[in-house]
């Protein structure tokens, strides 16, 4: 498992690799100088000397590739630069407003737990049952629903209409619920029908008819053996989701002005805050691949079989 | 197959993730809670804002927002209703012959917020801080052409310019970079390019509770030498998205939502139907305007840019597409700004036959069954360019489109991205673009600059212009002249030819909104686009 492991870190390498080139890349394409870019946000009028200057402060005036090494090996000190609009160390601004994202995300993965396991379960046992039905329709709703859109529906219903919670802002756990529940929407949407359909699915297994003839208790089969197998799959749906929750988090905190990291980037975007936007898409990818590992992981400590499997392709 | 370890394992994994979610959960549960109820408080009015209000430094620009920097900072001379300078942290002052010297008489009895006085010494600092980064602040035209600033005595300021340039007064009112930080807040080497350590000016307005992106509470500066605010307190609320300030509003958290694009028409005309708040809409604060590139070859005769004029209904456009918050335009500058009230320009009534006879006139004929004129073998056929996200640019651009096609113009749009649109500006590589003045306090003499000024789109817009030289020669003249009736009088000249030759047509003035509960009482625009619109506000 170590050596797996191992293996895996070391995949890590290329795979970031690939990213910083992806995101040095897209600067270097898209129609913004990042010189010209700065002056702007900064207010200055940008002559051709100035722009020089700036451009030779940035290693703008540098080959693509030096540009890229250059970047890396910063990036590998956690230096992202100086946002072009508040001056400021990028690193700083992004991990004050972290908090409040990974907050939210908790949040919202709590709730998305909570209401998923048993909706998805029960579905699954209780096949075209009330449940089943239930859970069809809200996974209908949550995967066709634009986030923003709820997010309005639940401060109109709840916050402006019957007054139950605040419109924006943070400070109480009143504060998270609206935005925990629009970000976990879409998620609890997914799980109920993945839980559903890896229950359905086990349910068919040899084990459990085996299970069924030892005489064992209906409620323990469901509950001790096929949950324990069919919960695996919302594991890795859990982890594959958390850089999309991050992602998520834009919309979700622009609508209810949470100040974390996904409002800052949108400003950034508006801005053209260059060393911000990079840093954003860099973290995001970041996650993608760790969650990735770590999914990976709590997989094989609760399935050993993942980890036989890999050792016997080696 | 699986012993029971894995099992409570799993179990353990899931309660781990809700212990840490609850612990986080019950951070946020202890976290101070800042008025989370309603925020009609009795002496607190609460105002929503899209972006954080930024560092509160009187010499810095974006991301610090002008309103809040207004609040805390003041000038030496106000813009007031229909451009008119009134003497504030400067009791008066005086111009010499030369209009090259410029004596300020200060206010005596003012107070920064943390006790100091306010006198020339500390005026001096503060422009010698501007001064050092003049790079940063060229833009504003009168300080580049400062020689130097002197204390005269304590309560005498002198600046020198190396040459006349009337707008320096009117300058002075812009809420950056020109107001006044007290001694305490410099840093010790002076310099306040890279931050203040403590807000402190001489407004009605203190900085109290600050939270990055998510309020900021001013209070009343209790020392103020002017006549006090009746709140208590501002609180600014940061709400991004525009639909959330709206609910935020309906619910009663927000008292007053004010600005340009703060509140998107829809919303607002919905609000005001119902009845329940009051809504203000202020005088035009600029002009949207399209500018014509002349150097393109179909529109370089000035009749076809005339024609273009002529050919579509302005009243019903603007009418139809803002509702009725914009103003049809008939003049490229409103006519509340300084020397913009007696511009002589014609007038254009929408007038179909004309636009056609003008076009016939130029030589663009309509081919039996073809929709589009012709001269020489080449087609009428131009480009509009717009800002694809702004939403009234682009149904503009449409109705244009479809009004033009009808005189056998073929209109061909094109949504850019803003920074391109501007790139494109200054690059010249446009036929026809959308564009908008600054506004009070910088209009009329820096759209005019702005208009002489190679590289930035209009200088090369207008080439056709016989004239163009005798105007660029003009526009040089104006900010030198020391003559109060030759300024006018060649305001209103330079005016009137550049929009009688068409290359610039105004369409509409564009104004603020402001919607308020109805408690909220004596709520007025300010003359400055950029000023803070709490002066006299209060709650009943």
């Amino acid at each position: 498992m170590v050596t797996y492991i191992l293996k895996r870190m070391i995949s890590i390498i290329p795979v970031f690799l690939f990213a910083t080139l992806l995101t040095t890349g897209m600067i270097h394409l898209s129609p913004v100088d990042p010189a010209e870019a700065y002056l702007t946000a900064a207010h200055i009028q940008p002559t051709d000397e100035i722009l020089a200057q700036k451009r030779q402060e940035f290693g703008l005036d540098q080959p693509f590739f030096i540009q890229y090494v250059n970047s890396i090996m910063k990036i590998c000190q956690l230096d992202f630069g100086i946002s072009y609009v508040s001056n400021k160390p990028v690193w700083d601004e992004v991990t004050n407003r972290m908090p409040a994202t990974i907050q939210l995300a908790l949040g919202s993965i709590l709730i998305a737990v909570l209401i998923s396991v048993p909706l998805g379960f029960l579905a699954g046992v209780k096949k075209n049952s009330v449940f089943d039905h239930f859970s069809r329709l809200l996974s209908f709703i949550g995967a066709s629903i634009p986030s923003f859109w709820f997010g309005y529906l639940l401060i109109f219903f709840f916050s402006v209409k019957l007054d139950l919670f605040p419109v924006e802002g943070t400070g109480t756990w009143q504060h998270l619920v609206l935005p925990s529940i629009t970000l976990a929407f879409p998620l609890i949407a997914i799980y109920t029908r993945l839980l559903r359909a890896s229950v359905l699915e086990n349910i068919e297994e040899p084990y459990v008819l085996f299970a069924r003839t030892r005489g064992i208790k209906e409620k323990t089969i469901m509950g001790k053996h096929v949950f324990r197998i069919a919960i695996s799959p919302m594991i890795t749906g859990l982890g594959m989701n958390l850089g999309k929750l991050l992602t998520g988090t834009i919309i979700v905190e622009a609508v209810f002005s949470w100040p974390g990291f996904g409002r800052y980037f949108i400003e950034a975007i508006f801005n053209r805050d260059i060393p911000v936007i990079q840093c954003y898409v860099l973290i995001a990818a970041s996650l993608f691949i760790i969650s990735n590992l770590l999914v990976d992981m709590i997989q094989m400590y609760i399935d050993p079989r993942i980890s036989r499997k890999e050792g016997y392709k080696q | 197959m699986f012993n029971k370890i894995n099992s409570r394992n799993v179990l353990k994994t899931l309660a781990l993730i809700l212990i840490v979610s609850s612990v986080l959960l019950g951070c946020a549960n202890t976290s101070d809670d800042v008025s989370s109820s309603k925020g009609t408080n009795d002496n607190m009015l609460t105002f929503a804002w899209a972006r954080d209000i930024g560092e509160m430094n009187p010499h810095v620009y974006n991301p610090s927002q002008l309103f809040a920097q207004s609040m805390v900072y003041e000038p030496l001379v106000s813009y007031q209703e229909g451009g008119e300078l009134k003497p504030h942290l400067a009791e008066s002052w005086d111009i010499s012959k030369d209009g090259k010297e410029y004596t300020f008489h200060l206010r005596e009895n003012v107070k920064f917020s943390d006790g100091t006085s306010f006198n020339a010494e500390i005026v001096k600092k503060n422009f010698d801080t501007i001064l050092n980064h003049i790079d940063i602040h060229s833009w504003l035209g009168f300080l580049s052409k400062i020689d130097h600033t002197e204390v005269i005595d304590e309560y005498t300021f002198k600046l020198t310019l190396t040459e006349p340039y009337y707008p320096a007064i009117q300058e002075l009112a812009v809420v950056r970079p020109v107001r006044f930080l007290g001694e305490s807040g410099f840093p010790e080497n002076g310099d306040t390019s890279k931050g203040v350590v403590e807000p402190v000016g001489t407004g009605p307005w203190v900085l109290d509770e600050y939270k990055v992106d998510e309020f900021a509470i001013f209070k009343r500066n209790e020392n103020y030498w002017g006549e006090l605010p009746k709140e208590e307190k501002i609180k600014v609320k940061i709400i991004p998205d525009a639909e959330t300030r709206v609910l935020a509003f309906e619910k009663g958290e927000i008292d007053l939502i004010y600005g340009e694009g703060n509140i998107s028409l829809d919303a607002f005309k919905q609000l005001e139907s119902t009845g329940n708040y009051e809504t203000s809409i202020s005088e035009p604060v600029a002009t949207r305007q399209l500018v014509i590139n002349s150097k393109k070859e179909q529109l370089s005769d000035e009749r076809v840019r005339q024609a273009l004029h002529y050919a579509f209904n302005k009243e019903a456009l603007v009418e139809g597409i803002t509702s009725g918050y914009e103003e049809k335009a008939d003049y490229i500058l409103p006519a509340n700004f300084p020397y913009t009230k007696d511009i002589d320009a014609k007038v254009i009534d929408y007038d179909v036959e004309k636009a056609k006879s003008l076009l016939e006139e130029a030589g663009w004929v309509l081919p039996k069954g073809k929709t589009i004129r012709e001269k020489n073998g080449q087609l009428l056929e131009v480009e509009l360019m717009y800002d694809s996200a702004e939403a009234i640019q682009k149904t503009m651009a449409e109705v244009l489109q479809s009004e033009w096609a009808g005189i056998g113009v073929k209109l061909n749009i094109v949504g850019v991205e803003l920074t391109e649109q501007v790139q494109r500006f200054k690059d010249n590589k446009f036929d026809i673009n959308f564009f908008s003045n600054y506004g009070a306090p910088y209009d009329p003499h820096t759209f005019l600059n702005i208009v002489a000024s190679e590289g930035f789109g209009f200088n090369e817009a207008i080439s056709a212009y016989p004239n163009k030289d005798e105007l660029l020669k003009q526009i040089a003249e104006v900010t030198k002249t020391t003559d109060e009736e030759k300024r006018q009088q060649l305001y209103s000249a330079i005016l009137t030819s550049i929009q009688d030759q068409a290359a610039v047509i105004p369409i509409s003035y564009i104004k603020k909104t402001a919607i308020y509960q109805k408690d909220v009482t004596n709520f007025t625009f300010p003359a400055n686009r950029d000023e803070h619109p709490f002066t006299g506000i209060s709650i009943e």
